[in-house]
């Protein structure tokens, strides 16, 4: 074991070559860093929140814009895409471009993160509707990003099986409640066995999954979560009528059958029962279309309106937005790029639809489209994307974009997590407990009335 | 391996200077050790650095960090959430350092023997502790489906006994994330103890045999005084490893239903990584690492007082 002294000095040198192999690229990194803060030229860097799929739909577009334009584009598919993002920031250098969910405006833009838009300066602006750019206003009335895709959730159902039960659409509560009850005890699927269930639900309060999914209920029921009140704003949920939404979400819950059982601890990306047959009905996004129709079929799939509740058809939307990186200045590259990812043509080629042809994946990262020229329906020659552009248009509501809704969601999503976790729970008590975590984060965020 | 070495070296190298003789043979293991040291200072200390640092400011990596005091430490110490979060925490770290012991302990007398056949049962034991935990959360999220069809309900229904909600019910879904916990660790606390067992003068088997003990007196009055060293490896293992428990609880639950199995650090990574608010999270990522240091050293003191090596 013990070597003669000789060797010592080679042991010596190579635990010294051993160092700097260490060393060595540590500092080529922070070279790296240091040097990645000055990109005025070159490819514009995009970033987008997607995974292999969907950045292949990106991939489509923004080379179509290079060959328009000859503007290179650095594209960055990020799956982590805040924490990428914050990263970022602590290096002084965002990203050109960065297209993100709509609801993350307000907290970008306490970050610091995003530069204006001068709406005026964009051709093509006029096509989008004054609603979609409000929806881009911070709460100090500057604009703060574009309008990129919009969404409804909408109730997706096994057509089949309704059919098979004699059951028309349902089009109040009442009725898809009975439409549960059907799907649950009818043995919709023929098989002669008691394994069907009402409705899939994503119910953990991680992400927020349940509030997501619950709350057209509690506006359905006439509830509001906050109220803007100048730059400040009040919390408004503890009221009879967002009691009214819970009581019914839980009565779903605590009817045997009506949810896939386990539903309590589910995020969307754990819900398989519809897609395995053995849920009959699923309020989520449009997305979902192609993987459900792969699924079960796409005649067996449709899409139903939002059933009426005491106070009407509200839904919930959600949307992306273009955000430009407060750190880089490249306005006229990233107006263009803007411009095209805006026009029909890009937005028609965001979509993706299999109706239009090409080689695919046919994953649309524009839903619906923000430009008013195109017809969601016709662009993807399919009734049920229609059925979502209406109820986007007819009655749907969003969380509050221009301040960070996160923490709320999360109050709220905590609060409905327990009150559907267990059947004897005290509504009002704990409404009352997400009332107070509303006015504590608005403290917090110093937007306390 | 180089303190071994010292005393035969000396003898060596008696021709050369003193001096000379000192500085290479301090400075050789240094050299060893700038590379798993330099690791850990990137790695490790550096970011802790990092960490007291943010627990003392709201984080705002573009606009500049604004130094709060300890309003951060406020916020999670009179947070009621953070609160529940320590007692499922203590509850669960506590119940699953407790089981996996008495189960590994079982194991490890079921599995002690040197026969192909022991062998081969101890290494299938072993698996889950090689296995990704994140994996092991999927699997048994999967066994655990609260509907008729799922795996160990149909076995129940098999036996006659109704569907269990497992985890869907606030009430006990921390007792099974617990059995999972146990699952998990306890092949490990085996592996420690049979080494134990193995440390144990044979004789003492037989002298108890011919006092006439039974299996009971032989485990109370032998076995256990000669396993002290390998519990008390596994207390203390448990305890630096049960308050940061996160991938299991991640997984199977990730801290519902109503909370029921949130604990510190999966309150503490929605802070940081869904809330964005660092600052508040390396507050309480500091309240941790206090608490387990205090943890270990009270461990320590504790198994070591018992009784001299």
């Amino acid at each position: 074991m013990i070597h003669p002294t000789s060797s010592r000095p080679r042991r010596i040198a190579i635990a010294l070559l051993a160092s700097i192999a260490v060393i060595g690229p540590l500092a080529a990194c922070s070279s790296d860093d240091a040097s990645g803060g000055a990109s005025e030229s070159g490819p514009l860097e995009v970033w987008t929140r997607t995974d292999a799929t969907a950045a292949e739909t990106y991939d489509d577009m923004f080379a179509a814009f290079t060959e328009e334009t000859g503007i290179e584009i650095d594209h960055q598919p990020v799956v982590e895409f805040d924490t990428q993002l914050q990263a970022r920031a602590a290096q002084q250098d965002l990203p050109d471009l960065l297209i993100n969910d709509a609801g993350s405006l307000g907290e970008y833009v306490s970050q610091g993160f995003l530069a204006p838009v001068d709406r005026e300066s964009l051709a093509g602006q006029e096509d989008i509707s004054d609603a979609s750019w409000d929806q881009t206003l911070g709460t100090d009335g500057t604009t703060y990003g574009v309008p990129f895709s919009r969404q409804a959730n909408i109730v997706i159902a096994r057509k089949d099986w309704r059919e098979t039960l004699g059951l028309a659409l349902p089009t109040t509560w009442q009725e898809l409640d009975d439409l549960a009850d059907a799907f649950a005890t009818g043995d919709p699927d023929g098989n002669g066995q008691a394994d069907t269930y009402g409705m899939a639900v994503p119910g953990t309060a991680q992400n927020g999954y349940i509030a997501r999914w619950g709350v057209p209920y509690i506006w359905q029921a006439g509830g509001e979560l906050l109220e803007q009140d100048g730059e400040g704003y009040t919390s408004v949920v503890d009221s009879p009528e967002t009691l009214e939404g819970l009581e019914f979400i839980r009565d779903q819950f605590c009817t045997p059958g009506h949810v896939v059982p386990g539903s309590i601890n589910y995020a969307t990306s754990d819900i398989r029962s519809f897609q395995e047959g053995a849920a009959g009905m699923y309020l989520t996004g449009p997305y979902n279309f192609n993987s459900f129709d792969d699924a079960v079929g796409r005649e067996n799939v449709e899409v139903i309106p939002m059933p009426e509740g005491p106070e009407g058809t509200t839904t919930f939307a959600e949307g992306e937005n273009i955000y430009y990186g407060s750190t880089r200045e490249r306005t006229d590259d990233r107006a263009a790029l803007t411009e095209f990812l805006i026009s029909a043509e890009g937005q028609e080629m965001g979509m993706d639809s299999p109706a239009a042809g090409g080689d695919g994946p046919f994953y649309s990262v524009v839903r619906l489209p923000v430009n008013t020229t195109l017809e969601a329906g016709e662009v993807y020659a399919d009734d049920r994307w229609q059925v979502t552009a209406d109820a986007y248009a007819d009655a749907s509501e969003t969380f509050p974009w221009n301040i960070n809704f996160i923490p709320f969601r999360q109050v709220l999503a905590d609060g409905m997590n327990a009150m559907m976790a267990d059947c004897e729970s005290d509504l009002p008590a704990l409404l009352e407990g997400i009332d107070a975590g509303f006015e504590t984060e608005l403290a917090n965020q110093g937007l306390a009335r | 391996m180089t303190s071994a070495s010292t005393p035969m070296e000396a003898h060596r190298v008696t021709d050369a200077p003193p001096r000379a003789r000192f500085r290479a043979r301090s400075v050789a293991p240094w050299l060893f050790l700038a590379v798993p040291l330099l690791f850990a200072l990137v790695f490790k200390f550096v970011p802790l650095a990092e960490g007291v640092r943010m627990s003392f400011f709201r984080v705002q990596p573009l606009l500049g960090d604004e130094f709060v005091g300890f309003a951060n430490y406020t916020r999670v110490l009179g947070d009621p959430r953070f609160q529940d979060a320590f007692s499922h925490t203590l509850l669960l770290g506590f119940g699953t350092t407790v089981g996996a012991m008495v189960v590994g302990f079982f194991f490890a007398l079921l599995f002690e023997g040197s026969s192909r056949l022991l062998r081969a049962a101890r290494t299938a034991v072993f698996l889950p502790v090689v296995t990704a935990v994140a994996v092991i959360g999927e699997i048994w999220r999967l066994l655990y489906i609260p509907s008729e069809v799922g795996f160990l309900n149909s076995i129940l229904g098999a036996l006659g006994i109704p569907a269990q909600p497992f985890l869907s019910d606030p009430g006990t879904a921390l007792l099974w994330v617990g059995v999972v916990g146990i699952w998990t660790t306890a092949p490990y606390n085996m592996v420690i103890v049979l080494a134990g067992l193995a440390g144990i003068d044979r004789s003492l088997y037989e002298a108890a045999a011919v006092d006439g003990a039974r299996l009971r007196h032989r485990i109370m009055s032998v076995v256990l005084p000669g396993l002290r060293a390998s519990i008390s490896v596994i207390l203390t293992l448990a305890a630096i490893r049960s308050l940061r428990l996160f991938t299991e609880v991640f997984v199977l639950t990730g801290g519902g239903p109503a909370g029921s199995t949130e604990v510190w650090m999966t309150r503490t990574y929605s802070i940081g990584f869904a809330s964005n608010d660092l600052g508040v999270a390396s507050a309480a990522s500091m309240l941790l690492l206090l608490a387990t240091v205090v943890l270990t050293v009270v461990v320590r003191r504790f198994t070591s007082s018992k009784g001299a090596p």
